[in-house]
């Protein structure tokens, strides 16, 4: 073992609370189960796109922490909006996350995933990386981190190489928000509009 | 002095579009102005909307008939041609950035892939040894040297980047041994297809995230200009696919 691993090793052990509150054991097992339920669906032949995408969507909202991804994503805005927006908002987000999500997952047949490398980052959460693969398609990094939901482990973000998306979509809410004159009825319409499309 | 006057101009026409920072009382708005580092946002999303314009109706059916024209094999072997060409260059930036084994894997896939890989149309070296590829750019170096990115920029055509990029950018065409050699017809006929057919395979690589971010968000702009930085920040830490351990 080199010096860099022992030292990491001991850095890893400080960083531990005392309490973990989603070890990464867990987490890992958590998105294997939920990763080969996603890839058994995407990859079944039998059934029509639109099955597809409506069962992906249904395992996501089992996994996803809707709510949790949708407050962070809207960030400082969260306490500016009256509680009714938040609902509205809340409603509108959950349902474009999930079908934006499985629009790209159904449209990955073939996809296989392997587990790589699990690191525990913060108190709340870990991060469990998988490196996803498609006939004929580069390989990349599909990190997912976890946090401990009311007992349960949720998704709370997806990290495809290195880009985070709940970071982008909170930067994009933000640019609506602020160029909607700072209302958030402005995203709230955005987000109506493009989803009766 | 008519370029000094023009120059002048251009220069106004840019402040005169430079984004209005909020009032230091909101402080959470001025945290944000100050995050998104884009100060010349107005004059950003002018270029970034004449770029969305002809990637309409010229970059993205040119990468469209790329791929339909021709087959994924192909395309892989070009692309892998094409990186086994950049050697110079990352591994110019593997040893800028001190990192000897990165550089090592660097050397040791290109004697490999033009041997063995028939010239670089196979990767060999990652199939067979598990050496895959990485990139680096002098970009990334001037970042690993604390270089900070500066404001953001989004380049008539090229698009997002900032000045330590696009610095970058520049030096990496500098360092390719291949900008300066020889020169005459077939030599630039050559050099021409080679930067053609890179910037068509750059370009495909990243045709699908394109269309997700242009069919998905409310504001493609600052989807980009957030993914962008993260994107660039990862690829900085070697935190991007080719810094993995193989299979």
């Amino acid at each position: 073992m080199t010096r860099r691993g022992i030292a990491a090793i001991l850095l890893g052990m400080a960083a531990l609370p005392a309490h973990a509150q989603m070890d990464t054991a867990r987490a890992a097992s958590f998105i294997q189960a939920a990763g080969n339920e996603l890839v058994g669906v995407i990859n079944n032949g039998r059934l029509s796109a639109q099955a597809r995408r409506e069962q992906v969507a249904t395992i996501l909202r089992r996994a996803v922490d809707l709510e949790g991804v949708g407050r962070f994503v809207l960030g400082r805005f969260w306490r500016v909006a009256s509680p009714a927006e938040q609902q509205e908002y809340l409603r509108l987000y959950e349902e474009s996350l999930v079908r934006n999500l499985a629009g790209r997952f159904g449209e990955f047949q073939g996809v296989r995933f392997e587990l790589g490398r699990t690191q525990s980052r913060t108190e709340e959460d870990a991060l469990v990386s998988t490196v996803v693969q498609r006939p004929g398609q580069a390989a990349f990094n599909l990190d997912w981190r976890i946090a401990d939901v009311g007992g349960q482990p949720r998704i709370v973000d997806l990290i495809a190489e290195g880009t985070s998306l709940r970071l982008t979509q909170r930067s994009e809410f933000a640019s609506v928000i602020t160029r909607g004159g700072g209302q958030v009825s402005a995203l709230i319409a955005a987000l109506r509009q493009q989803l009766a499309q | 002095m008519r370029f000094t006057r023009f120059t002048m101009l251009g220069l106004l026409a840019f402040l005169a579009a430079c984004a209005t920072p909020p009032p230091v009382t909101d402080r959470d708005a001025l945290a944000e102005f100050n995050a998104n580092n884009d100060p010349a946002e107005p004059f950003n999303r002018a270029v970034f909307a004449v770029n969305q314009g002809l990637d309409t109706v010229l970059v993205r059916p040119a990468t469209m008939a790329y791929r339909t024209l021709v087959p994924s094999p192909a395309r892989t072997g070009l692309r892998n041609a094409l990186r086994n060409i950049r050697t110079p260059v990352i591994l110019l930036n593997d040893m800028l950035q001190g990192e000897p084994q990165r550089a090592g894997n660097t050397l040791g896939r290109f004697v490999v892939n033009t041997t063995l890989g028939l010239g670089g149309l196979i990767d060999v070296a990652d199939w067979y040894w598990g050496v895959p590829f990485h990139n680096e750019d002098f970009g990334q170096t001037l970042a690993t040297w604390g270089v900070g990115e500066g404001p953001y920029l989004v380049l008539p055509l090229l698009g997002p980047s900032n000045p330590r990029d696009t610095l970058g950018f520049a030096v990496d065409i500098a360092t390719q041994p291949l900008t300066w050699v020889g020169s005459g017809f077939e030599v630039s006929l050559l050099s021409g297809l080679r930067t053609g057919l890179g910037l068509l395979d750059a370009r495909e690589a990243v045709q699908d995230t394109l269309d997700e971010v242009n069919r998905t968000s409310l504001d493609p702009y600052a989807t980009l200009r957030s993914g962008y930085r993260q994107g660039r920040n990862a690829a900085i830490a070697n935190r991007d696919r080719g810094a993995q351990p193989a299979r």
